[in-house]
């Protein structure tokens, strides 16, 4: 199960890296792929990995995993959607600078899971 | 760990799984230890899953989108359609009769399900469903290119959220069309859903299997077409993420049961009339963890409220009522979800509030109005789209009175029902603020589908981990064919006015290659696939609007003749409005087409473009202005 975790971390760190560059050249189907991953899981998935939301298989079988993925894209969506608003409402519009802020959220959320204890676990029954 | 103590539990408990997990006396029920299921029958479902996927798929190309009439698209589906659609259904109950749960197999068989109930728009049409969805690309479109909100425009500049993070997205990747999106979210938002969905159902429910099934449930229940490209969709969404968070991480009583004489009563009855209530398991994070999931849940609702008007106030009393079921142990919560919404109304949308105070609060209380009067508007139309009309209401009242009677033989058999009837009945304290144009109804139904459907598989479901017998699969399986055959109508009951063609949007593609910035774009009917670009760019007008109003001007080329009169103007009429006008009976039957002959001889009008999809008219003002 640590290895999923860690396979899942690096997929994301692939992802919010890799959308940093493209956020400003690329081509236009690539970027649309990594930003759209990114916006749509990247910073969700960086938390839930950082919370222990690990799917675990005492969190499959208890409805965690569930839970789990859909705090993982709703986070993602709302940190997406906030960040754009706040650009707007700050009349600071820079869409790549955007997807840069979400890239650094995903980021430190994952550099912060790494550093955490590894005894700590989320307990589901 | 749950929050309960294994001594507080009574002997007889509705969740053995929960029980056993807790006091370790014995293995819980995973996947490992309910008996052997042969790989060989999970292979052979997941194999006739792909087949009903694929005959589903095949069949929706095989609908000729000319033939869909009045009823909707159930007159244009081929049979085979149903064939598939019965053998989707047919394996998602025997993959639930097994021994043996296997997710996977389950995520399977729900996404075949909602590909051939809600992949109409993308399989069949190649576009996106509803003219709203084009004007919300449009929006983002707006905001993309100049980053900046005229909240003058239009209500959608107040609730800027959701179009922000679509600017954002086609900002940041290059991506100036964003159609396909728009075409391919019925399936997308669906797909999206079954985690907080199935998530939340756990927390409902009294064991994996009924939480399956009420997801299937939900799925084949859900006919009202909110799931486009949407600020109700992604705020639905999150919505159910967060009451999902908010039962699995932070159940319980928001105050000492024994702190006074309310909340003594309070906890007295709710453990009488629900004793598995305080049972339900919950997740135990870490208090730094929870704190966390806790700024979490309030990012959810800030979300929710810069992007949708009703979504955060539907929230407030679906909170309220775990609150006072002894669900929801943070009882600021609930007060920061009027806060959230009610702030942003005096701040952010203010510019709104001050043009549409009466609109926002003219029906205030006005309980009548807002229902069965809202509803009545909506019995009218054509013969045909009657009988969708009807369907509707008959399907929301059978998942009512399924829920009802679940609610019941929960209470009956200590299965836990009393949260998910809470859930269920708490939206519907909104009908008194408003009618939400007529649609509040709608929407409530939405609300409250995830929890009704928890209480509506209880009848035909045992509270046991172990599989279903015979009776009830079949039991299920016969529920499960009657609401998604109802579905088929009801959801695409007005297939005919929503769904567009490709002739259509290449009538609008030549207005705009037409027409110069600023001029004045007239619709006959409140139903054009527009907007999708030049959303601030032109003064656009309609006629009529699609449903018929009581003061509604019937259709004359002096209307026309008076918009134009100044600088001219351009008129579209196209085959949807035409749909839309006799469907909805805003015009009557022919109309529309006498309309366009009539007022095409008259003097200062200029046929401009006309195809199949519809015709575009130049009409010159005093100033001969285009």
């Amino acid at each position: 199960m640590a290895s999923e975790r860690s396979y899942l971390g690096y997929a994301t760190a692939a992802v919010a890296v890799a959308a940093i560059p493209l956020s400003f050249v690329g081509p236009e189907g690539l970027r649309l792929a990594v930003i759209g991953l990114l916006m749509l899981a990247g910073p969700g998935t960086a938390l839930v990995l950082l919370l222990r939301f690990a799917p675990t298989r005492s969190a499959r079988a208890t409805g965690a995993l569930p839970l789990a993925i859909a705090v993982a894209i709703a986070f993602s969506l709302a940190m997406s959607t906030l960040v754009a608003t706040a650009m707007i409402y700050a009349r600071l519009w820079a869409p790549p600078a955007g997807v840069c802020i979400l890239s650094a959220v995903t980021l430190a959320f994952l550099g912060l899971a790494l550093k955490r204890p590894q005894r700590v676990e989320v307990r589901a029954k | 760990m749950t929050r309960e103590t294994a001594a507080s539990l009574p002997e007889r408990t509705s969740n053995r799984h929960e029980t056993g997990a807790r006091d370790g006396s014995v293995k819980p029920p995973t996947h490992r230890n309910l008996g052997l299921t042969p790989s060989w029958h999970v292979g052979a479902l997941a194999a006739a899953g792909a087949a009903a996927l694929a005959l589903g798929v095949w069949s929706m190309t095989q609908v000729d989108p000319l033939l869909i009439g009045g009823a909707g698209l159930i007159g244009a589906l081929p049979p085979a359609y149903f064939i598939a659609l019965a053998l989707s259904l047919a394996g998602f109950v025997t993959s639930l009769s097994l021994r043996r749960l296997v997710p996977s197999l389950l995520t399977w068989q729900v996404l075949v399900t909602v590909v051939i109930l809600d992949g109409a728009d993308p399989i069949i049409h190649g576009l996106p469903r509803l003219e709203a969805s084009f004007r919300h690309l449009g929006i983002a479109d707006t905001i993309a290119q100049s980053g900046q909100l005229d909240s003058n425009l239009d209500a959608y500049f107040s609730w800027p959220g959701f179009f922000s993070l679509l600017g954002m997205l086609s900002g940041a990747t290059g991506a100036k069309d964003l159609m396909g999106l728009a075409t391919w979210a019925p399936i997308g938002i669906n797909l999206l859903l079954l985690a907080p969905l199935l998530a939340l159902a756990r927390r409902l429910t009294a064991n994996p299997r009924q939480a399956w099934a009420a997801v299937w449930i939900f799925y084949l229940a859900s006919w009202v077409g909110q799931d486009y490209l949407s600020p109700q969709a992604y705020s639905f969404v999150l919505m159910l993420t967060l009451i999902a968070c908010l039962l699995s991480v932070f159940g319980g009583w928001a105050w000492p049961t024994e702190r006074t004489r309310f909340s003594r009563w309070l906890a007295r009855n709710v453990t009488k009339l629900d004793g598995a209530v305080p049972r339900q398991g919950v997740l135990d994070l870490p208090r730094t963890d929870a704190a966390a999931l806790v700024v979490v849940c309030a990012l959810f609702l800030l979300a929710m409220t810069a992007s949708h008007q009703l979504s955060p106030f539907a929230v407030i009393p679906i909170l309220a009522a775990m609150l006072l079921t002894g669900r929801l142990r943070l009882r600021f919560l609930p007060v920061l979800a009027v806060l959230l919404p009610v702030g942003w109304l005096l701040f952010a949308a203010s510019t709104f509030l001050q043009g549409h105070f009466g609109q926002l609060f003219g029906s205030l209380g006005d309980i009548g109005a807002n229902s069965l009067g809202a509803l009545s508007n909506r019995v009218s139309g054509s013969d045909a789209h009657l009988l969708v009309v009807y369907t509707r209401m008959a399907e929301v009242a059978l998942v009512w009175i399924l829920a009802a009677v679940g609610a019941f033989v929960g209470y009956r058999r200590k299965a836990p029902w009393l949260a998910a009837a809470a859930g269920a009945v708490a939206p519907l304290v909104l009908i008194p603020l408003q009618s939400y144009g007529g649609e509040l109804l709608l929407r409530l139904y939405l609300f409250s589908l995830p929890f009704a459907v928890c209480l509506t598989v209880l009848p035909l479901m045992s509270d046991k981990s172990a599989g279903v017998g015979l009776k009830r699969a079949l039991g299920l399986l016969v529920m499960g064919a009657v609401l998604a055959t109802t579905t088929v109508v009801s959801r695409y009951g007005n297939d005919s006015m929503e769904s567009f063609s490709e002739d259509e949007i290449a009538v609008v593609n030549h207005l705009y290659s037409t027409a110069p910035t600023g001029a004045i774009l007239i619709e006959a009917v409140r139903n054009t696939p527009w907007r999708f670009q030049h959303y601030a760019d032109y003064d656009y007008r309609a006629l009529l609007a699609a449903e018929p109003g009581p003061n509604a001007p019937p259709l004359s080329c002096d209307a026309v003749n008076q918009i134009a009169h100044n600088a001219g103007a351009y008129l579209i009429v196209t085959q949807s409005q035409q749909n839309a006008a006799e469907l909805r009976g805003s015009a009557p039957a022919g109309g529309l087409h006498s309309f366009v002959t009539t007022c095409a001889a008259n003097p200062g009008w200029t046929k401009v473009f006309e195809n199949s999809g519809g015709v575009i008219f130049h009409i010159g003002g005093v100033k001969n202005g285009k």
